[in-house]
């Protein structure tokens, strides 16, 4: 849906010119309005929590500044406190502590300017424990591949508001990896057995989305085959075998509510209808002066997680793998025989081999191929370190 | 003044004439001849000559009459008998004269004679009040005057009308002059005065009415009528007919009349004589912004205008982007604009009524009108059914837009497409004194085409039925039922499985029925019931073709009956001072299916909260809402040219038009109030003040007003409206608030005429609630988006000669507000663009100036068709009015693009002929 609507977002704009004529229109950031932006969840998680502290940026520039120099803290209901310490650019707090239930928790920053914000005080909602995932294949918009779901139920009817996130890690295994590997000695190219692990690496995304959902409207409250994530049958990452780690967080009514305004602002809008732009506030205050504006949202929230693992083929028995992370063809075809097949006293692979960018395949003749590093050394674009938590 | 001439002419004599003839006797029959061929066969068979004029006489008149051996004074005035002629006897010859007698002999001062009265010498008072004639008019003379009449009181009576529409009017104050000798008319415009024998002078005097006076020579009982002219117009070369007329005879505030006759002159786009085109230049009402179908009067939102077209609601007044109204100018009569006191008869919307009655057709002859220009051309004809009592009156107009957008070199031009058509078709039948009966049928439709893959349509569709009765001279009554379908679609057909069709629709269907009934001439009193039915389909997307993979979505539909009782009385409680009192009782039901979404109480309404789903069965009502609408008008003539004016209303409106692009847009969807979208209401306050200048004729008018209303609708930060199940959670309702100055200052006629109105007006809105979510711009007033302080509109003609004029039209506009991206932040690893506060920042400010020369056919008699040619040019600065901005990401930049329509003069040449 959402593609239909950019595309035919795009078409007003054809459609205006159609009548009229657009011309850039001499824009500035008028009044850039600079404030802070606080990303803050804490849960029930003995870890130590992180709070993320920035500022807003002007269209013109790229990367938000991040705020330094804060006193950050969390006071709770019980008078204890609980404070933060700036590391590369992420507020992290001394001690590893967890919000416990029964306690209101408040957000307190005074930026080096002195300026005092203050949070509303929030408590932990209830906690309620992901049940089981599920990956099961299916076809989504004509499209086959596999859906992440998650079931989650709450008897005591108090959770009603979940968000999720979720980690991916998958095993990538370079397709033309060879035990050996060239190196250029003296200008000279000689093999050397393979002592780092090069073949099998594993790769890690989080998910960017706002993945919401509630149970209000329904008599229990159960969170039943919720869809985190679908993945295409042909996306490569789950050529080999894949993990998923599906983070529930259960979060109050007004916590809920800023996230989905948030989801919704983000979406362009469409022809249909524009989506209706604005500012609009979270649970933050400035102390000093209450009409200034400060984007986010204090969030306290109880946290679940869950990981499983599957491979290609227990899904899709009968499916082709889907392909290789990069293009590694084999057998070479014919057009691009002097781009991949060399002599070994080829100056040219001496050169590309020198480069880095380029890895030893060997073939059945004396000449041997010389395939994009990716195709043969994973640590190229991934980790060869296996995850702690990785089951083979 | 001929007779006046003759009667001069024998003053002069003076003589006494007594001839032998006058004593000899003839005879003479005639049967079932008129007075003149007696008088003819008179003198053929003797030698008497008369002299009149064969005017005098009615020649239907037949008389028949046997005298044999008579004298011509013995049959005279037998044969003058019941009219007003007199004679006198000169010899063989016979000077007849109409009314006077012409006196042979002086009258004796000083001898009282009881049988002969003082005749009167009309000639005498004539030159002693010379110096300052009241009008123009001659001495009118009543009754035959009488040599022997004793009586010294004869009664006149006689009929006032208008003379613009042949209306009676009452109320009309008939006086003799310098007497107190006075009456005023009844419901049917008579009036019988008694007045003393001889010379009176005998006005008419209204407040509304242009006064008139006229000497009249009084002999014996006679009548005498007036046509009269209301005061403050004239009606030729009236750009905009009827404002003041219409509005001094009213107590309602802020009334405009707008003929369609009149605004032929002003240069208009793409040369339609638009009529609602030419309400946007009235104080008070603001187009949207260019190529916006919408206008906002006095501050409201663009749904709260009712427009109606012979009764029947008309859903989109505009084709193609709202450069044209959907409706042809050739079909209207008029469009009367209520934008501040609203009749208690009409209801549901807050700002204003927009009721453009049709032209009735021409009973008595096949007649047409038409008109040739680049985009459009249309033809209306009128053909008679029954003669002079049913005529049927079409009317087409269409677009031939594609084919100069397919001629056109540029790519994205070539595969646009634009069309529009509409049709109209009434039907007028006077079945007798007390009963007509109207039909009306209209249809209009859009096409437009963006890119290849897409078709955007939209359609007005209404048929009104009006029976009109009188019940006796005091009451009449009318029937309506109506109805009303607006439907729109969007056809995407491309080759990639995305393909949809989505549609939505609005339905009314009316009835209603209304009296008035005159009570002791003080009083009038409309009163009646209305109700009506909506159904809406709020939209429904389905796949389009069989490869396509979209799901279908329909959201169910609405349904909801707008009932109402109105009454209103205009009370002239003195001549001056006119009360309109009514009220309006609307009640309203959101009716089943329906299955209402149940949130919890006291948290914002989000997906979120929703805690049950209820269903209704069909009809079964889900809510009820109503209330009182009194709507209160008073009017004060302090003199001829001054009055003041004075209103409080209150209004319901029960359906939200759900937009959240700042300008309406054909594809904007209309919902019904429910359990969870409560009605808007309104309140008025408003004064005005009206001055005719004796300079020039010009008028001067300034008008205020204060508006506060509850539940307006708006939107929520991220709000999306389009196919939403949940739509009430994306609404807010807020209260606003919205005051104005207007000032007009018109000069109706004379070889330069036009008007200049100003307005300064503002309008807020306020959306606060305890819950952030629920909160815009920190909870306090902020502008709405029609919010434009400033409005000047200058319309200006000038007549060279009887054939050629020249006219120009003058706009200019504050931009009205719009919410800016003023920076980005980062959150839970995605970019997000920061928003101003909404409606903090303005587009540019808006002006045009238009000009056009208008050539009137030469007036040769025998011609086929009366033709007029308009050349004009849109535009004639060429400023390149933004009528949006809008950003687009690019390369990870926010760029912002300001789009104009028409950003260049455009000229155009429009034939119209009249047959």
């Amino acid at each position: 849906m959402k593609k239909i609507f950019l595309y035919k977002f795009l078409s007003i704009i054809f459609a205006v010119l159609a009548f009229g004529c657009t011309t850039p229109y001499n824009y500035q950031t008028q009044e850039f309005e600079d404030l802070l932006v606080v990303e803050a969840t804490i849960t029930n998680q003995l870890k130590f929590q992180e709070i993320k502290i920035s500022r807003t940026y002007t269209l013109e520039e790229s990367t938000p500044k991040v705020e330094t120099g804060a006193a950050v803290y969390i006071t709770d209901n019980l008078g204890d406190r609980y404070d933060f310490q700036e590391k590369n650019g992420t507020y992290v707090s001394l001690n590893q502590f967890q919000a416990s239930s029964g306690r209101a928790y408040q957000l307190h920053v005074l930026t080096k300017d002195g300026k005092t914000y203050i949070s509303t005080a929030e408590k932990l909602p209830q906690q309620t424990q992901i049940d089981h995932l599920e990956a099961t294949a299916i076809t989504k918009n004509d499209e086959l591949g596999v859906e992440i779901t998650v079931n989650s139920s709450d008897p005591t009817n108090m959770s009603k508001y979940y968000r999720y996130e979720y980690e991916e890690t998958y095993q990538v295994i370079a397709s033309k990896w060879y035990a050996k590997k060239a190196v250029v000695v003296n200008g000279k190219i000689q093999l050397v057995d393979r002592v780092e692990e090069a073949r099998t690496c594993y790769s890690y995304q989080t998910s960017n989305e706002l993945l919401l959902t509630n149970t209000s409207k329904l008599s229990e409250d159960k969170v039943v085959n919720f869809p985190v994530r679908f993945i295409d049958s042909k996306n490569k990452i789950i050529r080999n075998r894949y993990s998923i780690l599906v983070k529930q967080y259960v979060q109050n009514l007004a916590a809920q509510t800023f996230y989905e305004t948030l989801k919704q602002i983000s979406n362009s809008g469409n022809i249909l209808s524009q989506t209706q732009p604005g500012f609009f506030s979270g649970n933050l205050k400035s102390v000093d002066n209450p009409g200034e504006k400060i984007i986010g949202f204090f969030n306290v929230s109880t946290y679940s997680e869950k990981r499983i693992f599957f491979n290609f083929r227990d899904l899709f028995p009968k499916e082709f793998t889907p392909e290789y992370q990069y293009d590694c063809p084999y057998p070479i075809p014919e057009a691009s025989v002097d781009q991949y097949v060399f002599s070994f006293s080829s100056n040219v692979a001496v050169e590309l081999l020198k480069s880095g960018t380029r890895v030893y395949y060997p073939t059945e003749t004396p000449d041997f191929i010389l395939y994009d590093i990716q195709c043969g050394d994973c640590t190229s674009f991934s980790s060869n370190i296996k995850p702690s938590f990785w089951i083979d | 003044m001929r007779i006046f001439t003759i009667i001069l002419l024998f003053f002069g004599l003076n003589q006494l004439m007594y001839s032998q003839d006058q004593k000899s006797t003839i005879s003479i029959n005639f049967s079932n001849i008129n007075q003149v061929e007696v008088l003819k066969k008179i003198e053929a068979s003797t030698n008497f000559k008369f002299y009149f004029q064969e005017e005098w006489f009615d020649k239907t008149v037949l008389i028949s009459g046997d005298y044999s051996n008579k004298t011509i004074e013995e049959i005279l005035p037998k044969l003058f008998k019941d009219t007003d002629i007199n004679f006198f006897i000169d010899k063989n010859k016979i000077i007849l004269t109409k009314n006077s007698v012409i006196y042979d002999k002086y009258p004796i001062k000083g001898t009282k004679d009881l049988n002969t009265k003082t005749p009167i010498f009309f000639q005498q008072y004539d030159s002693v009040g010379k110096n300052k004639p009241e009008t123009e008019n001659p001495i009118a003379l009543i009754g035959k005057e009488e040599i022997d009449s004793e009586i010294d009181f004869y009664i006149l009576s006689g009929h006032i009308t208008d003379l613009k529409d042949n209306k009676p009017l009452a109320d009309i104050t008939v006086k003799a002059k310098n007497t107190t000798i006075s009456t005023t008319t009844d419901a049917s415009g008579f009036y019988s005065l008694k007045l003393p024998t001889g010379i009176s002078t005998i006005e008419v005097q209204s407040l509304v009415y242009r006064n008139t006076a006229r000497k009249i020579m009084i002999y014996s009982n006679g009548t005498l009528d007036f046509s009269v002219v209301e005061k403050i117009n004239q009606l030729d070369e009236v750009v905009v007919k009827g404002k003041s007329n219409q509005n001094i005879r009213t107590a309602i505030t802020g009334v405009t009349t707008i003929e369609a006759e009149g605004v032929k002159t002003i240069p208009l786009i793409l040369g339609e004589r638009d009529i609602l085109k030419v309400a946007l230049t009235i104080p008070g009402v603001k187009t949207a912004g260019e190529g916006s179908s919408g206008f906002s009067v006095r501050g409201g939102k663009e749904d709260q205008n009712l427009v109606l077209l012979d009764n029947a609601t008309l859903y989109n007044p505009a084709h193609l982007f709202g450069f044209f109204s959907s409706v042809n100018p050739y079909t209207i009569n008029k469009v009367d604009i209520y934008k501040g006191g609203i009749p208690s008869e009409f209801g549901g919307r807050l700002s204003s009524v927009f009721d453009i009655i049709s032209k009735n057709g021409n009973t008595e002859k096949f007649s047409g009108e038409g008109g040739i220009g680049p985009v459009t051309s249309n033809l209306t004809a009128s053909i008679p059914v029954v003669k002079g009592k049913a005529s049927l009156l079409v009317g087409g107009r269409a677009t031939y837009s594609d084919w100069i957008l397919k001629s056109l070199d540029d790519e994205n031009l070539k595969n646009s497409e634009a069309s529009f058509y509409d049709l109209f078709a009434k039907y007028n039948h006077k079945i007798n004194k007390n009963n007509s009966i109207e039909g009306t049928g209209y249809y209009s439709k859009d096409r437009y085409s963006i890119t290849p893959d897409s078709l955007y349509q939209y359609s007005n569709r209404l048929v009104s039925l009006k029976w009109k009765h009188a019940f006796s001279e005091k009451t009449n009554s009318e029937f309506n039922v109506t109805n009303s379908e607006y439907k729109f679609s969007i056809n995407y057909d491309s080759p990639n499985p995305e393909s949809f069709i989505y549609k939505y629709k609005i339905d009314e269907t009316q009835v209603s029925l209304k009296f008035n009934t005159a009570f002791k001439a003080k009083h009038k009193f409309t009163y009646g019931i209305s109700s009506k039915l909506y159904k809406v389909n709020p939209g429904e997307m389905t796949p389009n073709g069989s490869n396509s993979i979209v799901d279908p979505i329909k959201i169910d539909n609405e349904k909801g009956l707008e009932s109402a009782a109105f009454l209103s009385d205009k009370f002239e409680i003195t001549e001056k001072l006119l009360l309109d009192v009514g009220a309006r009782y609307s009640l309203y039901a959101a009716l089943g299916p329906s299955t209402q979404k149940i949130y919890q109480e006291g948290v914002p309404l989000t997906n979120s909260t929703v805690i049950e789903e209820k269903n209704y069965t069909n009809n079964e009502v889900i809510n009820t809402s109503g209330g009182f609408e009194p709507r209160i008008g008073l009017r004060y003539i302090f003199d001829d040219s001054f009055f003041i004016k004075a209103g409080f209303d209150k209004n319901f409106q029960y359906i939200h038009l759900l937009s959240n692009n700042t300008t309406q847009a054909p594809t904007d969807t209309w919902k019904l109030s429910d359990l969870n979208v409560k009605p808007e209401s309104g309140l008025q306050y408003s004064l005005g003040l009206f001055k005719k200048l004796d300079y020039k004729d010009i008028e001067l008018s300034l008008e205020g007003y204060y508006k506060t209303s509850k539940n307006l609708v708006d939107y929520k930060v991220g709000a999306t409206t389009i196919l939403n199940q949940n739509i009430e959670t994306e609404l807010l309702q807020g209260e606003g608030k919205a005051y104005g100055v207007e000032f007009l200052l018109k000069k109706p006629y004379g070889r330069l005429n036009g008007w200049i109105g100003y307005t300064y007006s503002r309008s807020f809105i306020k959306l606060d609630s305890q819950f952030n979510d629920e909160k815009v711009n920190n909870g306090d007033f902020f502008p709405t988006n029609f919010d434009k302080p400033h409005d000047v509109s200058i319309v200006m003609n000038y007549k060279f000669t009887k054939r050629y004029s020249f006219s120009s039209n003058f706009v200019y506009q504050t931009g009205r507000p719009v919410t800016y991206p003023i920076g980005k932040y980062v959150l839970n690893g995605a970019e997000y663009t920061l928003y101003s506060d909404r409606n903090k920042f303005r587009i540019p400010d808006y002006y045009r100036l238009d000009i056009g020369l208008n050539i009137e056919g030469n007036h040769k008699i025998k011609k086929l068709a009366h033709s007029f040619w308009n050349i004009s040019i849109y535009n004639v600065l060429g400023r390149n009015n933004p009528y949006s901005i809008f950003f687009v990401t690019k390369e990870g930049q926010i760029k912002a693009y300001k789009t104009s329509i028409f950003a260049m003069p455009i000229p155009t040449i429009t034939y119209n002929f009249k047959f």
